[in-house]
């Protein structure tokens, strides 16, 4: 698949970077921005009138000084100064800006005519010529394939995520990196971020459109505080949701609680609901906070969509198996799911291969005295189970015959079997490097049972609303 | 915003302007009499029991005030209701409707979305619509999928499946909310927020027996 041109291509995969207010100052964002941007295939040009050079770079006294053509310019400037930049960068026709800057729209009413000042400037170039604009108030982008990365947070405080099929839109750039960071931990990895900021030009509309297209994106999240057009995300999202699924963190859900309420419709309407049925009805998953967002992310992103609704749990401990249970088969505090009666066949079969004490029943409980051989065994029935969807694996390491092999068996049926699969394992050292083996196999894969079954609850919904699309 | 102001900055229809219009979308309403300021007619054009209501878009909740009358069986008492109704609210229209039966009681709502524009609601209905909270919005236009996905969302979708052998039709229900979706796409630009509340659903059909609609002010960009 190719990408097809877009005039945002310059913000993500620019050839050309210049970096206005480039700094010799360690301390500065203007020297962060550069020394990161200095590991990407860019050809880099660093803009300050009085720095000399910076880094072994020479710098320009003026983005017009630069001998060749610019596609990006990064503006590590203060906000006041951010007009006369981005007329600078009209006349040298860069293609897109970066603004980094707060004390814009967000501050008040001298910010908001600074950011009408700028979009005055922007409209003055020819539609053709005219810079794409991101932000203000943004911590930019950040395309781990290409080390293309304005975020200026340091890399030594908050390690970024490796290269993956996450994109990740953020009206908080803060926020994003964090979560970035959490999930970079554990092994969750992305192909895009990009801070939306004040949405002065570039939105997350167009940014939605854009890793559509975008053949290294594969899944879409989203934070967002507000629509800047709700009709067209909606739009969009319904084109995207049967290639990529897009998963989106609204927050800011009281803030409509204090709506005019003449009517029940409009009192009801309060606490978001009506997002709550717009995101339902493009088939747009929604998450409620962060950890959420990235877990249904790592569940659609490589986990397998799901329609039957019916789920075996495979267990080292039988009371992971009860909790699991529940919590697959419960509406109230679960996911509405079915524990899926096991074939007579099957269980035959599991009494043969496992240990006398085992549970041949669905949850099926190898009990921790099983090996990796147990777990294989077990595995092995499940996936040819006729009247079987997904399963759920709860692995434990306390029995002494298993260990970090059980990771590749599960691995190797995530991919070549039928059934879709989720693990979750509880516990300290060992069962992270195990989840975060397993996260970076592409499987999903759990710190808690809870977020295990919501996992499979969403691949479940997924599928649903995949098969209900193709028969409308 | 305060109730109050809403209903200053967005002008409210009388009832029957609203059922007037819910009805010509498609959404079945109770056969209704209109009296301005003439008299009662020799006979209504529809039996008994019937309720006389106060139609004014001054006076959004009737019941509160008085303004509403049920179970009215005979001509004597419709004289009493009506003469009562132009002694309380002298000048105001009055509606006289045929009184629906029991059933499922539904709501179906519009409100225009700051962020996403015209959008339906359904809701289990009644007086307890509020305290229960048992709804669900889209955007408009839904279709039929939309219109059965969202009645299966209600806590109460069970009323509608059989639940101790009440019947009420989620066909006809659904009918009304595609007549509701279709009245949002082609107006809910100029509706800041309407309910029919409640639509009393039975076996066979369905029937819109109040309807309050608010008026958008004209270019306004607030949400109701």
């Amino acid at each position: 698949m190719k990408r097809t041109p877009s005039n945002l291509d310059a913000l993500f995969d620019p050839r050309t970077v210049a970096v206005l207010g480039a700094s010799r100052d360690p301390s500065k964002i203007g020297h962060l921005v550069f020394r990161y941007m200095l590991d990407s295939e860019a050809k880099l040009f660093p803009v300050n009138p009085s720095a000399g050079e910076i880094l072994g770079h020479r710098c320009y006294p003026s983005l017009g000084s630069i001998p060749e053509d610019v596609d990006m310019a990064v503006l590590a400037l203060p906000a006041s100064a951010t007009p006369q930049a981005v007329r600078e960068c009209v006349d040298k026709g860069v293609k897109a800006i970066v603004c980094l800057a707060s004390g814009f729209g967000e501050t008040g009413s001298e910010g908001k005519r600074l950011e009408e000042e700028i979009k005055k400037i922007l409209a003055s170039a020819l539609p053709e010529m005219r810079p794409r604009f991101l932000g203000p108030n943004t911590l930019g982008v950040y395309v781990p394939r290409r080390r293309i990365e304005t975020i200026f947070t340091s890399r030594e405080r908050n390690p970024r995520p490796g290269p993956g099929g996450i994109a990740f839109i953020s009206q908080s750039g803060a926020t994003a990196v964090c979560i970035m960071e959490a999930a970079a931990a554990v092994g969750v990895d992305f192909s895009a971020f990009v801070g939306i900021g004040n949405k002065l030009d570039v939105d997350e509309n167009e940014l939605l459109d854009y890793f559509a297209a975008d053949p290294e994106t594969s899944t879409i999240i989203m934070y967002l505080e507000s629509f800047k057009d709700g009709r067209a995300f909606l739009e969009s999202c319904r084109r995207i949701v049967p290639k990529k699924p897009v998963i989106v963190l609204k927050a800011g859900r009281s803030e409509s609680g204090a709506k005019a309420a003449a009517l029940h419709t409009g009192s009801l309407a309060g606490s978001d609901r009506v997002v709550d049925g717009a995101l339902m009805q493009a088939r747009v998953f929604r998450a409620y906070d962060e950890e959420e967002l990235v877990d249904l992310a790592r569940a659609l992103d490589h986990g397998r969509p799901f329609t039957g609704g019916r789920v075996a749990i495979l267990t080292t401990a039988g009371g992971m198996g009860v909790i699991a249970a529940d919590l697959l088969e419960s509406r109230d505090r679960g996911v509405g799911l079915k524990l899926a009666p096991l074939s007579e066949r099957g269980r035959a079969k599991l009494r043969s291969l496992l240990l006398p004490f085992a549970s041949a029943n669905n949850p099926v409980d190898v009990t921790a005295n099983a090996s990796n051989d147990h777990y294989a065994a077990a595995l092995e029935v499940l996936e040819s189970e006729p009247d079987l969807d997904a399963i759920l694996c709860v692995m434990q390491f306390q029995s002494p015959f298993v260990d970090e092999r059980l990771m590749d068996i599960v691995t190797d049926w995530f991919h070549r079997g039928e059934k879709s699969i989720v693990v979750t394992s509880i516990g300290g050292e060992l069962s992270q490097r195990a989840l975060k083996n397993l996260t970076e196999s592409g499987v999903p894969a759990y710190p808690s049972i809870w977020r295990g079954v919501r996992a499979i609850g969403a691949l479940h919904k997924r599928g649903v609303w995949a098969s209900a699309n193709s028969k409308r | 915003m305060k109730a109050k102001d809403l209903l200053l900055s967005c002008m409210p229809l009388a009832e029957h302007q609203v059922k007037e219009l819910v009805q010509s979308y498609g959404v079945p309403v109770p056969r209704y009499l209109v009296l301005e300021d003439g008299g009662l007619p020799r006979r209504l054009p529809f039996p008994y029991p019937v309720v006389v209501k106060i139609s004014d878009p001054q006076i959004l909740h009737k019941s509160e005030v008085g303004g509403v009358r049920l179970d009215i069986k005979n001509r004597a008492q419709l004289e009493r209701a009506v003469s009562r109704m132009r002694q309380d609210f002298p000048g105001k229209a009055v509606l006289i409707e045929v009184q629906e039966p029991l059933g499922v009681e539904a709501i179906v709502g519009l409100i225009y979305d700051s962020a996403f524009g015209p959008s339906i609601m359904l809701g289990m209905g009644g007086i307890l619509t509020e305290v229960y909270q048992d709804t669900t919005f889209r955007t408009v236009p839904i279709d039929e999928s939309d219109a059965y996905e969202m009645i299966s969302l209600l806590r109460g979708v069970r009323l509608f499946e059989g639940f101790r052998n009440i019947r009420a039709s989620k066909s006809a229900l659904v009918s009304a909310m595609l007549a509701v979706s279709r009245l949002g796409e082609e107006l809910g630009e100029h509706i800041a927020q309407t309910d029919l509340n409640p639509v009393i659903v039975y076996e066979d059909r369905c029937v819109a027996v109040d309807a309050k609609l608010l008026l958008r002010k004209r270019g306004s960009t607030e949400q109701a």
